[in-house]
C-alpha cells in the first residue's frame, strides 16, 4: 500500500503531537493484546510447581528454560497414550481436507456467480450472502439431527465418522462471497469475449483463464476457511463423540478437565499431572499453525480483496 | 461496486447461445450447490421438520411450547442481550479507532500492529477460553494486580455469573478485534488514493481526512460488524460452557441459548424441543441476515458481466 501519499507522509518524519498520539496509542493497545499471550507462552516454559509461586511473579523471565518446555512437552505426548498427537493429526486431517474442498468448490462458484449468466443466479447470490452472515453454529443441533438420521441408511456419513464433519465444513458461502467479489472487480469482460471468439467454452474460459489468475482469491479463502475449520468446536463435538476421533479443538477442553487446577481432585494418585505450563504449552502448538498461516497470507491479506465491493 | 464502473455496452451476439453459458454456470457452481444443500438447506428443512413432531405422533408446535416454558428460557436470552450490552459498543469503537489508526500508520509500524491484534484471533474457540482460564485464575495471572485490587483470590470469585457480560465482552472484544481489523482496515486500503491526496492538498489535517473521508467510507462495514457481532452473541456456546466446568457449577449449564438447546438433544433426549430452539435461533440470524444484505448495501448486486 505504498503511495505517493505515504511516501509524502515518510519524508517528512517529523513527531508531531497527532503522530505521537497515534503512535502512542497503537503502541499502548499493542501491549494490552500482546501482553497475556506472551505471558501465556512464556508459562510453557516454567514448571508447575512454582504455581502461585513463581520466583519474581509472572512478567519475571526468571526459571524459564528450554528444558521444562521439554518435560512439559513429554507431559502431554505421554497423555492418556498420545491422545494429544491423535487429535492434532486429527484437527489437520479435517482442516485440510474441508478447506481443500471449500476452495475447490467456491472459486467456480463465485465466478460462475460473477461472471455467467444463468437462471436462479440471483437467488443463489441471494442465498450465499445469507447463509455467509449467519453465524456457522446455528445450524449445528439440526446438521447433528441430519447426519443421525442419514448415517443409518449410509453408515459412512454417521455420527462418529469424519466426512460429515469435513463435508459441514467444507460448506463456506464466504469463500465464495471473495471468489465472487475478486472476479467481480479483477476480471475484465473483454478476456472473457476474446476467449469466447477464440472458440473457448465457458468451463474451458474458468479453468484456462480465470482459475489461474484467482490467486488472491485462492489465498484468501485458503486462510479463512482455514482458521475457520481448524478452531471450530461445536460441530465436531456433536459430530465426533469419541475422544479419539476428536480435533484438537476439543482435545484442549479433555486436557482443562483432566486438571487438577481447577478441580483438585482430579490429582488424586497422579505422580505427574496437567498444569498451567503444560496447558499453555498444548495450547501454543494449536496455534502455530495459524500463525505461519497468518504471516504466509499476510500480503494476501493487507491487499484487501476482502472488501472489494465497497470499492468504486 | 465496480462493476458499474466499467460501461456496459451491448453484449456482443457471436458467441454460444444463452443455454451454454447457463450449462457452464451450472457445471461450475454444482459443487458448492451440493454442500449448500446438504449442509445449509435441508438441515434448516430438516431442523424445522422435526420440531414440528409431537410426543405421541403426529405434527404441531408443543415442542416450542415447551421450550419457551423451560424456566430457563427467558434467562438465556437476558444474559446474551446483557452481554451484548457491553461487548458491541467495546467492539465497534475498538474496532474502528484502531482501523483509523493503522491505516494512518503505512509500512512496517501499522502491519505490525496489525499483526499483534489478530495474534489473540488465532486463539479462538478453546484456546482463547485457555488464555481466559490462565487470566482469569487469581494466583499467576498477569492480571493479578487487579484481581488484588479487587479482593479476589479464587477463579470463583472472578467469573462470578454476575461478571460474565464483562469477561465475555473482553474474550469476544480480545478474540475478534483482530479479524474484524483486518477486514475494516482492507475497506479502507481501497479508498481511492486520489480522493486521499486532493483532501491532502485542500490541507486536511490527518484527522479531519479520518473523520470526513475514512470514516463515512467504513460505515457500511461498521454496520455489518455490528450486526454479524449480534448474531454471532446470540450463539454463544463454548465460552460460557467451558467457563461453567471450571466454576464448580455456579454457572448455570443453561446460560445460553445454544447451551439450552444442547441441553434438550443430548440430556433431556428431547430431540423437537432442541430444534425448536435452533429454529427459533435460525430465525433470528436470519433476520439479522436479511438486515445485513438489504440495509447495510454492502452487497448490492452487480449484474453478470
Amino acid at each position: 500500500m505504498t503511495s505517493k501519499f505515504d511516501t509524502a507522509h515518510h519524508a517528512g518524519q517529523h513527531w508531531s503531537v497527532g503522530r505521537l498520539v497515534r503512535v502512542g496509542t497503537l503502541a499502548l493497545v499493542a501491549v494490552v493484546f500482546a501482553v497475556p499471550i506472551v505471558t501465556f507462552m512464556l508459562m510453557s516454559m516454567r514448571r508447575e510447581d512454582e504455581f502461585g509461586n513463581i520466583p519474581g511473579g509472572i512478567y519475571s523471565l526468571e526459571g524459564l528454560s528450554l528444558d521444562n518446555v521439554a518435560r512439559n512437552l513429554d507431559i502431554i505426548l505421554t497423555f492418556n497414550n498420545g491422545l494429544f498427537t491423535t487429535w492434532l493429526s486429527n484437527s489437520m486431517i479435517i482442516a485440510v481436507a474441508a478447506t481443500t474442498l471449500a476452495v475447490l468448490s467456491a472459486i467456480p462458484a463465485g465466478y460462475a456467480i460473477a461472471k455467467l449468466r444463468f437462471p436462479g443466479r440471483s437467488v443463489l447470490r441471494f442465498v450465499t450472502l445469507l447463509t455467509m452472515v449467519m453465524p456457522n453454529t446455528v445450524l449445528v443441533i439440526p446438521l447433528f439431527l441430519e447426519v443421525n438420521a442419514v448415517g443409518k441408511v449410509f453408515p459412512m456419513f454417521s455420527i462418529g465418522q469424519l466426512w460429515p464433519v469435513i463435508v459441514i465444513m467444507a460448506f463456506y458461502p464466504f469463500g465464495v462471497y471473495l471468489a465472487y467479489i475478486h472476479f467481480l472487480t479483477t476480471l475484465p469482460r473483454e478476456l472473457i469475449e476474446a476467449a469466447r471468439i477464440d472458440g473457448l467454452s465457458d468451463v474451458s474460459i474458468f479453468f484456462r483463464i480465470a482459475a489461474p489468475l484467482a490467486k488472491q482469491a485462492v489465498a484468501l479463502v485458503v486462510f479463512f476457511s482455514f482458521v475457520a475449520n481448524w478452531t471450530n468446536y461445536f460441530l465436531p463435538l456433536v459430530l465426533l463423540p469419541l475422544a479419539k476421533q476428536q480435533p484438537v479443538s476439543i482435545g484442549l477442553q479433555h486436557l482443562i478437565a483432566a486438571s487438577p487446577i481447577f478441580d483438585p481432585t482430579k490429582s488424586a494418585g497422579l505422580a505427574v499431572s496437567l498444569w498451567m505450563p503444560q496447558l499453555a504449552l498444548a495450547t501454543t502448538i494449536t496455534i502455530i499453525p495459524l500463525f505461519i498461516l497468518f504471516i504466509a497470507a499476510q500480503r494476501f491479506l493487507a491487499r484487501g480483496a476482502v472488501v472489494g465491493a465497497v470499492k468504486g | 461496486m465496480s462493476a458499474t464502473a466499467i460501461p456496459n455496452p451491448r453484449r456482443p451476439r457471436l458467441r454460444s447461445p444463452l443455454w451454454a453459458e447457463a450449462r457452464a454456470a451450472l457445471i461450475l457452481v454444482a459443487p458448492f450447490l451440493f454442500l449448500l444443500l446438504v449442509a445449509g438447506v435441508i438441515p434448516m428443512l430438516y431442523g424445522i421438520y422435526i420440531s414440528l413432531e409431537e410426543p405421541g405422533g403426529g405434527y404441531g408446535i408443543s415442542a416450542y411450547g415447551r421450550i419457551i416454558n423451560d424456566f430457563r428460557f427467558w434467562d438465556t436470552f437476558i444474559h446474551i442481550l446483557t452481554t451484548l450490552l457491553v461487548w458491541i459498543p467495546l467492539m465497534m469503537v475498538g474496532v474502528v479507532g484502531l482501523a483509523l489508526l493503522v491505516y494512518n500508520s503505512p509500512g512496517r509500524y501499522g502491519s505490525g500492529m496489525r499483526f499483534i491484534y489478530f495474534m489473540p484471533g488465532a486463539l479462538a474457540g478453546i484456546a482463547n477460553i485457555m488464555l481466559w482460564l490462565f487470566l482469569l485464575n487469581p494466583g499467576d495471572s498477569p492480571l493479578d494486580p487487579l484481581w488484588d485490587f479487587m479482593g479476589y483470590t479464587t477463579i470463583n470469585q472472578v467469573a462470578h455469573p454476575s461478571h460474565m457480560p464483562w469477561i465475555l465482552a473482553s474474550i469476544l472484544f480480545l478474540q475478534g478485534a483482530g479479524t474484524w481489523l483486518v477486514i475494516v482496515n482492507g475497506g479502507l486500503n481501497g479508498i481511492n488514493e486520489e480522493v486521499m491526496e486532493a483532501a491532502t492538498v485542500d490541507g486536511a489535517g490527518k484527522v479531519s481526512m479520518a473523520w470526513r473521508i475514512q470514516l463515512p467510507i467504513i460505515r457500511p462495514w461498521i454496520g455489518y460488524m455490528a450486526l454479524l457481532n449480534v448474531a454471532y452473541g446470540f450463539q454463544l456456546f463454548i465460552e460460557i460452557q467451558v467457563l461453567g466446568a471450571v466454576t464448580s457449577g455456579m454457572i448455570s449449564p443453561q446460560w445460553s441459548p445454544n447451551q439450552l438447546s444442547y441441553t434438550y438433544a443430548f440430556q433431556v433426549l428431547d430431540r423437537p424441543a432442541a430444534a425448536a430452539m435452533a429454529v427459533i435461533l435460525l430465525g433470528i440470524s436470519l433476520t439479522i441476515g436479511l438486515i445485513v444484505i438489504e440495509r447495510s448495501g454492502l452487497f448490492k448486486d452487480a449484474d453478470a458481466m
